[in-house]
Formats: C-alpha cells, structure tokens, sequence
C-alpha cells in the first residue's frame, strides 16, 4: 500500500500544485485554470523539442529529481528525519551546481541566491528535527508519529517552520530563487522540454517534502496533521497573494532574525 | 506523438517581446494576462523564456536595434511554436510605415501564424488571436523553421543539431 502512495507521489504534488493556483486564481477573484493543467503542461512538455546545453547540466536535473523522490519515499517509510533533511540537500545542490555549470549570467544568479536560501532555511529544518528528538527521544518518523501534543509543547517551532515554507515552495515574500520578471526562472533558465518536466516535477515533489514536515506536528492523530497541513496551505497563499517580494539579503536578515529566535527559546524551553 | 499533440491546445506558454513597438499594445496584453481577462483559465502562463514557450507574441514594427534580438529569440523556441504579431504596426507597419529606422511588420524577418489588427489591439482581440493561435498550434509538425532574414546555420555537431548559429548579427546601422 504505501509503495503505491510513493509512486504517486508526483501525482500527489501536482494536484497540490494545480489546487493551489486554482486556489490563488479565486484569491484574486478570477477564474484560474483546471485542477489538472500542470499535468496538462507535462504532457506538453513531453511533446516539444528538446534544447539542451551540455548534458551533464541535463543530467543533473534528472538526478535532483530522482533524489528528491527518494527522500520523499524515506519520508513515507517513516525513516530518519536527519536522513531526509539531508538527503533533500543533497539533492538541491546538484540543482545549484547545474546552475554554475552553464554560462547564463541569470542561471548563476538563480544558483547564488539558491545558495542562500538553502542557508537560510536548512538550520531552521534541522532545529525542528531537534525539537521533534527532545519531544520523543528519536528522529525517526515512525516513532514520531507514535506520540501527539508537539503543538503545545512547540508552537514556536511551528511558526518558525511556518515561516520558511514560502522559500521551499517559491512564494512571496521569499520567492527571490525563481523570481520571474527578475531572473527568469534562475536555475531552470537553460532547461527545455522533457529536462524542465524533471524539474516542474521536482517542484510538486517539494510540496510534498515540506508539508510532511507540517503533517508531524499532528503527532500521532492524522486529523491535527491534516488540518494543520490544510491551514498552514491557504496561509501561504495569503500571504503570498498579498506581499511583495524581499530582496535575498533581506530574506536572510527575517530569517535569521526571527525564526531563528523562535526556534531557540523554544527549545530553550523544552529543555 | 499523436497522444501528447492534444495537450499542447491546453498548456500554451507565452514569450512576449516587444520589437519596438509604442507600449500601447504592450498594455493590452498584459491587461490580458490579468484577472479581468483571465488568460490563464486557458493555460497560459507568461514564462519570459524562450526555451520553455510555445507562443511568441510580439509588439512593434521591428527597429533596426530589435530585429537581431528578434530572430535570436524565435531561433530559440523549441518547436512547435507560434508567432501571433500584435496590433497595426506588427503587422504591417501602422503608424511607423516607411519610417527610416524600421521595418514593415515582423513577417519580413519570422514567419507569422497569426496576425491582429487594432492599433491597440483591444484584449478580447488578442485572446481570440491566442485561441486561434492555438488551433494552428495543434496541427503544426516538429520540423524545424528558420526565419526569413538573418538565418544563419543550423550544424550538425556530433550527431546532434545546434542552434549556436541559427540567427545571424547584423551591423548595426546596415539596411537589410
Ligand atoms: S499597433 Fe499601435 S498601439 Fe500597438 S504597438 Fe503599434 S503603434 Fe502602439
């Protein structure tokens, strides 16, 4: 049964993916596309020519998404969640270096502030791992998943993880990796057809990565999780209809300045 | 493949270039895109990337400045792809025919698919122009098409083709 999940697991974030530009389309009271139109682009995508660069650079991208697949089936099988974490770094420098290794000015933008959001919000992931090892004595998913009431004993951890989902799922304020009218996509710039289908894929998968760290809190009653997972959603899209984007320094600055406090007390706290 | 063809009508991505034109036709599209006309129920997303579009919109009569830029950017989307040359002065000049410092419409340099007139062309012309657009989308082969002008090589490097040399530069100041 949860191979089948993993093997649905794109699928799974694509429907995330095309809910929430539905989602965002009735935010701005317009009518948005079908449910299903990033499938629809995949398909498309599968019918153009391809233009590749060198392929290594291809290749990278086809390895950041198979990698980050495999931590999402890590996830599912309720592994390590240090493994994941880092397994999901992993997988995104492969994409930073695929960046730096194309001559696009905007490709290496895309790969420096890449960078930078990886150093803002992978001590954040790893300080609510800590916080979920202090709760229940271990990091792994299954076990975690064995005991409830992480909310009330880690709200500020919440917040803080709260606060970095905009940067794993490129929304405003923190969306400056993908920035459209800015760099063109950074990183994807040079990807065409089926290798940017890896990487519009990858993005599904990333919504999967993040949310399952909002599921945990749930603890052991899926419903908390689901209904957490479910709030923390249209929160971000508020937000992200509503604000502007942040400069990369700046991004760094709120970051470090605010969730890293609220991670800090509040493991302060627990010990 | 056949299978995948229909799906190309239900995703267009759009590259939007302006080759000159007075920005008037500019703010029609992007007042397309926007909530009041609501381009993206058909699936439009405005990319800016050439690699990863289908429909190349373009503005303005082709200035000498603009046209190498022009024929860059189309030689870099992937096939299939088509062209949809916005308002008056795309298509045939408009207020700009016969000026010294630009060209008559954009099919002196790229083939076009779909021509709107309208000087703005209003946004409920320019969606009927996209779905259009897309009709010619669907039926369109995967062979590869050159611009008229400034078309330069395709190679074969190994046994791939490259596109390096596809569109030609131009000096700046010579008449074409
Ligand atoms: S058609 Fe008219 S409004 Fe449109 S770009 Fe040309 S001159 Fe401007």
């Amino acid at each position: 049964m949860i191979w089948v999940w993993i093997a649905f697991a794109p699928i799974l974030g694509g429907l995330a993916y095309g809910g929430e530009r539905v989602l965002r389309a009735r935010m701005q009271r317009r009518q948005g596309p079908p449910l299903l139109q990033p499938f629809y682009d995949m398909f498309k995508l599968l019918d153009k020519r391809t233009l590749i660069v060198h392929s290594p650079h291809a290749l990278l991208a086809v390895a950041h998404f198979f990698i980050l697949w495999f931590s999402i089936v890590a996830i599912f099988m309720g592994w390590n969640l240090l493994y994941i974490i880092f397994l999901h770094l992993f997988a995104q420098i492969l994409l930073i270096l695929a960046g730096y290794s194309v001559r696009s000015v905007y490709s290496h933008i895309g790969a420096n502030r890449e960078l930078l959001m990886l150093i803002a919000y992978e001590p954040i992931l790893l300080l609510v791992a800590v916080g979920f090892y202090l709760e229940s004595g271990s990091f792994e998913i299954s076990e975690i998943l064995q005991k409830g009431g992480y909310l009330t004993s880690m709200p500020l951890l919440f917040a803080a993880l709260a606060m970095v989902i905009p940067i794993k799922v490129k929304k405003s304020p923190f969306d400056v990796g993908e920035a459209h009218q800015e760099i063109v996509g950074g990183v994807e710039i040079e990807y065409s057809g089926i290798f940017y289908e890896f990487l519009y894929m990858s993005r599904f998968l990333e919504y999967i990565f993040i949310y399952s760290f909002v599921f945990l809190f749930g603890g052991v009653s899926s419903w908390v999780g689901t209904v957490l997972v479910a709030g923390t959603f249209l929160a971000v899209n508020l937000v992200d209809n509503a604000t502007a984007r942040v400069k990369t320094a700046d991004m760094l600055k709120i970051i470090y300045s605010i969730a890293m406090m609220l991670c800090i007390v509040n493991i302060a706290g627990i010990l | 493949m056949k299978f995948f063809s229909a799906f190309r009508k239900k995703s267009p991505w759009v590259l939007h270039y302006n080759a000159g034109s007075c920005n008037g036709c500019d703010i029609e599209i992007l007042a397309a895109l926007g909530p009041k006309f609501d381009l993206e129920r058909f699936g439009v997303i405005n990319t800016g990337n050439p690699k990863q579009s289908d429909i190349f919109l373009v503005t303005g009569p082709v200035t000498y400045r603009s046209r190498e830029r022009l024929v860059e950017l189309y030689s870099q989307i992937p096939e299939p792809k088509v062209v949809v040359a916005v308002g008056s002065c795309t298509t045939t000049g408009g207020v700009f025919r016969g000026m010294y410092n630009v060209e008559d419409g954009i099919d002196r340099y790229i083939p076009v698919d779909v021509y709107v007139p309208g000087c703005a062309a209003s946004p409920q012309l320019i969606i009927d122009a996209l779905v259009k657009g897309l009709d010619v989308l669907e039926a369109k082969s995967k062979e590869i098409e050159h611009p008229f002008k400034l078309f330069g090589t395709i190679e074969m490097i190994g046994n791939k083709l490259s596109r390096l040399n596809m569109a030609k530069k131009v000096e700046q100041h010579e008449k074409n």
